[in-house]
């Protein structure tokens, strides 16, 4: 039996207390991140015969290295490498909430989205396309309302499918029956990528490739990720290349 | 035209960002970005924070932050 690492993320009131609680119940264990005093929560849950270990990250807009709670985030999910990501995103204010989901769809770990307040999106009449927002994103969706304690079944089968690999769930809802309800895509056929446009793309391409084609940057982080923080001028960026 | 210049009720759109650093950075988290509509809720003369809509939800920023985005009316 093996312990999946899962870190859970999102933006400050997304409600990523409320479903980390919902999927761990009591067994949590807090402490603080090495050296800083900022609260480290970590839960754990059993599901068909494996152990969940659940990793809170602080609440944050976004993963840059300006704030610590930003550079805790990003420093965990670049060198400790859970095996999942579960993107807490509140459906009431989707385009802001997808921010903080592209950027983390561009550290390469592949990624559960729970998409939460679904009682307040429809509420609000909002409609939202699952299906294709599963498929640009290249991540399960799983609607849910973390409140009422709806979605919890679904977020564990979703994330236990994407730590097996191969393939994500298109979609959401009722259980899928070993990816039964999976359009099959499978992760090979693209990885998440935001195309940064025609003004962008011409530096951000060589830069990736030279980034890939070194083999202890390559080994370490996802060119991609990097080439993107490079461009940005982004200062925890410089120093990972600069230490290698 | 800068966006503390605009008054409450009042809408306008982004039209460049000029703001560095953390502060830019922090701005842009929040959706600031060229084309985006603001309408201002608040804004007294002196008194912070200005708060306005953008996006569909409120975000309150200072008057020295708001001087730093450009803004057309509307
Ligand atoms: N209506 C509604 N409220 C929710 C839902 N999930 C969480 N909340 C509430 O939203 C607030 C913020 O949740 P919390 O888990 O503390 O958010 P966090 O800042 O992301 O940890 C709390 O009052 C929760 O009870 C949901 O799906 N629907
Ligand atoms: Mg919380």
């Amino acid at each position: 039996m093996k312990e999946i690492i899962v870190a859970v993320a999102g933006q400050p009131n997304s409600g990523k207390s409320t479903i980390f609680n919902m999927l761990t119940g009591a067994r949590q264990h807090v402490a603080n991140y090495p050296g800083v005093t900022v609260e480290k929560r970590t839960g754990k849950y059993s599901y068909k015969g494996n152990t969940v270990t659940l990793v809170d990250l602080p609440g944050t807009y976004s993963l840059t290295s300006y704030s610590q709670e930003e550079r805790i985030a990003r420093d965990f999910l670049l060198h400790e490498r859970p095996a999942v990501v579960l993107d807490i995103v509140d459906a009431a204010n989707l385009e802001r909430n997808l921010y903080l989901t592209f950027q983390l769809g561009e550290m390469g770990i592949p990624l559960v989205i729970a998409l939460n307040m679904m009682d307040v999106a429809e509420g609000r009449g909002l409609k939202i396309d699952t299906f294709k927002l599963s498929e640009l994103l290249r991540a399960t969706i799983v609607a849910t309302v973390g409140k009422k304690g709806k979605g919890g079944k679904e977020l564990k089968e979703a994330i236990l499918n994407t730590y097996k690999g191969g393939h994500f769930r298109m979609g959401y809802g009722d259980a899928c029956e070993s990816c039964g309800a999976c359009l099959g895509i499978s992760r090979e056929k693209g990885h998440f990528r935001v195309d940064y446009g025609e003004k962008l793309e011409p530096i951000l391409r060589p830069l990736e490739k030279m980034l890939s084609e070194d083999p202890k940057i390559s080994a370490r982080y996802p060119a991609r990720w990097l080439a993107i923080k490079l461009m940005e001028n982004d200062s925890e960026a410089h120093r990972l290349v600069g230490l290698l | 035209m800068t966006l503390n210049d605009i008054k409450p009720g009042q809408e306008c759109r982004i039209v460049d960002v000029n703001l560095d650093g953390a502060t830019g950075q922090r701005l842009m988290d929040m959706g600031f970005m060229p084309g985006t509509k603001i309408k201002i809720v608040r804004n007294a003369p002196l008194v912070d924070p200005i708060d306005l809509v953008l996006r569909g939800y409120h975000v309150s920023i200072r008057h020295q932050e708001a001087k730093g985005v450009e803004v057309e009316e509307l």
